[in-house]
């Protein structure tokens, strides 16, 4: 009730401030609160409207197809409170997060080489394309049968998946950087670290967190692949349980608490990494609509 | 203390097709010690071209450009050159403060100098306030003096201006030359300042060394007869100065074109 209270309050305060707009010149500014207050509102909208729709949908077809949301959600609070949720986030978590660290301290020194040395960029394009193009259910399937079912398999997966990935974006980034800036540090001398940690790297951040999203996205697909082919543990494999009982409750609670975890690493993690880095740039929400 | 000496400095750069377009024919002149040189000439004809040879970023075919300095032996470690560009090249994610410290910790001056050089030179050029604030939320004029900031900080034997006011609005460029003027004074900083705009360096020079079209050879060379602080661009003698200069540069441009 409370939240539909404060959609409306949004909603009139919008209006009134579009209307004051029209006779007000300058043009007042909606304050940040209420540009908040309606942002929040607009996303839980956004998420209700999904809910609303599987439910219309679980009311057509029978429950082993499409189960109730609410039956689901309560399988989910089952799964979280059982403590099972944790064991099993935690396992696929860490073969993500190991997976992707591998990728990016290989990506972004190789991604820079290329960048910036003609000879080495025609060396290591053709495998970075090849590597691309490899689609990750490839990749899972030939390190699996090369370390075996071990922890190792899954990191390798997902780091040679999103490796080139990673490594496209920071070359074509680096392509760009500012030669100006680089004269600018010889004049000064600055070392060779100093031009790339102070000069290089700072006009790469953008293309740095791009690819951090992107990584992230293909690094979980991977990592449930992998953990369907014989893992005991990680959302994958419980998926996989959840599939050989034919239990559509219990693949959609696995997938939801999967999509919360992603979800709150996507707005609150990157979200955060990405104000704190780019807290030196003017923002340019005040042009945007 | 510092200055510069460039004798015959011949350079080519190579064309297109392979052929070699000579830029600069055998210029020499010496720089004034403790006092600003202009280097004055259309664009295109090779003074940014010389500057980077002195910093050392480009070779000579031929001749000499050297900072002479009796505080080092020459030809055994490199001067210690400031620089202040066209844009201000700053680095835009350091906040200002961490922009001069950029250029203290390139050129290997001991850490425990840098505080007080920074606050020192940021006073120097007005901006001590700003010293935790990032380069996009400054106004161009701003920006520059970091850029100024920067290339002092250093404490140069020279330097060196690329047409540091070439980009700015009419009265930011006009308040920042009296500044810069007013500061390199106070310093007894030698320097070199590229520029094409006469009037310019009529009230910036201390010395004047006119540079002819490509290929560059030295057309003239004037020293001011009126001291930095009090060159006035309304007075006279200014204008005198002013008309002398370009005169000379009208002659060369006419030349060029018969």
């Amino acid at each position: 009730m409370a939240k539909q209270e404060k959609a409306i309050a949004a909603q009139s305060e919008l209006e009134a401030a579009v209307s004051a707009g029209v006779e007000a010149i300058p043009r007042r500014r909606k304050s940040a609160w209420t540009e908040a207050i309606q942002d929040v509102v607009l996303r839980v909208a956004g998420v209700l409207a999904l809910v609303f729709v599987w439910w219309i949908l679980s009311l057509i077809f029978p429950a082993t197809l499409v189960p109730r949301p609410m039956e689901t959600f309560g399988e989910v609070a089952a799964i979280v409170t059982t403590g099972d949720f944790f064991y099993e986030m935690g396992a696929t978590l860490r073969r993500v997060l190991v997976g992707f660290g591998i990728a990016m301290v290989v990506a972004i020194p190789l991604g820079i080489v290329m960048g910036t040395l003609r000879s080495l960029e025609s060396f290591f394009e053709p495998p970075v394309i090849l590597g691309l193009t490899m689609p990750g259910l490839i990749w899972a399937v030939l390190m699996i049968m090369f370390f075996g079912l071990t922890e190792t398999s899954a990191y390798a997966a997902v780091a040679v998946t999103i490796c080139p990935m990673l490594a496209i974006s920071i070359w074509q980034g680096t392509k760009s950087v500012d030669k100006d800036l680089i004269d600018m540090s010889k004049a000064f001398h600055a070392s060779p670290w100093s031009k790339v940690m102070d000069v290089i790297i700072p006009q790469l951040i953008s293309h740095i967190l791009a690819a951090i999203r992107y990584g992230l996205g293909l690094a979980w697909k991977v990592v449930v692949v992998v953990e369907m082919f014989g893992f005991s543990n990680g959302v994958g494999y419980q998926v996989v349980r959840g599939f050989n009982i034919f239990s559509m409750k219990a693949v959609l609670a696995w997938a939801i608490t999967f999509l919360v975890v992603m979800i709150i690493i996507e707005f609150g993690f990157i979200g955060w990494l990405e104000r704190v880095v780019t807290a030196w740039r003017p923002k340019i929400e005040a042009w945007r609509r | 203390m510092a200055y510069v000496r460039v004798e015959n400095a011949v350079k080519y750069f190579p064309r297109e097709d392979g052929s070699e377009m000579l830029v600069l024919d055998g210029v020499s002149f010496e720089a004034k010690e403790f006092g600003i040189t202009c280097l004055l000439g259309p664009s295109g004809c090779g003074k940014s071209t010389l500057l980077n040879i002195i910093t050392g970023l480009e070779r000579l075919e031929q001749g000499r450009a050297e900072v002479v300095s009796n505080h080092r032996e020459s030809g055994k470690e490199d001067p210690r050159l400031g620089y202040v560009f066209q844009d201000p090249r700053l680095l835009n994610w350091k906040r200002v403060e961490d922009n001069l410290i950029f250029a203290l910790k390139g050129m290997g001056i001991p850490r425990e100098v840098w505080d007080e050089r920074v606050e020192k030179y940021l006073s120097l050029v007005g901006l001590i306030e700003f010293r935790k604030q990032y380069p996009l939320y400054l106004s161009g004029g701003m920006r520059q003096r970091v850029g100024l900031a920067r290339g002092l900080v250093i404490e140069p034997e020279v330097l060196l201006m690329d047409e540091p006011y070439s980009k700015l609005d009419h009265l930011t460029a006009r308040k920042l030359r009296e500044d810069t003027l007013e500061i390199c004074a106070r310093l007894k900083q030698t320097a070199l300042l590229v520029t094409h705009d006469v009037e310019e360096a009529a009230f910036m020079g201390d010395r004047i060394v006119i540079f002819s079209p490509r290929p560059a050879h030295i057309a003239d060379i004037f020293d001011n007869p009126l001291p930095p602080l009090e060159r006035d661009m309304d007075d006279s003698r200014f204008i005198q100065f002013k008309k002398k200069l370009l005169q000379s540069v009208m002659r060369l441009i006419k030349t060029e074109e018969v």
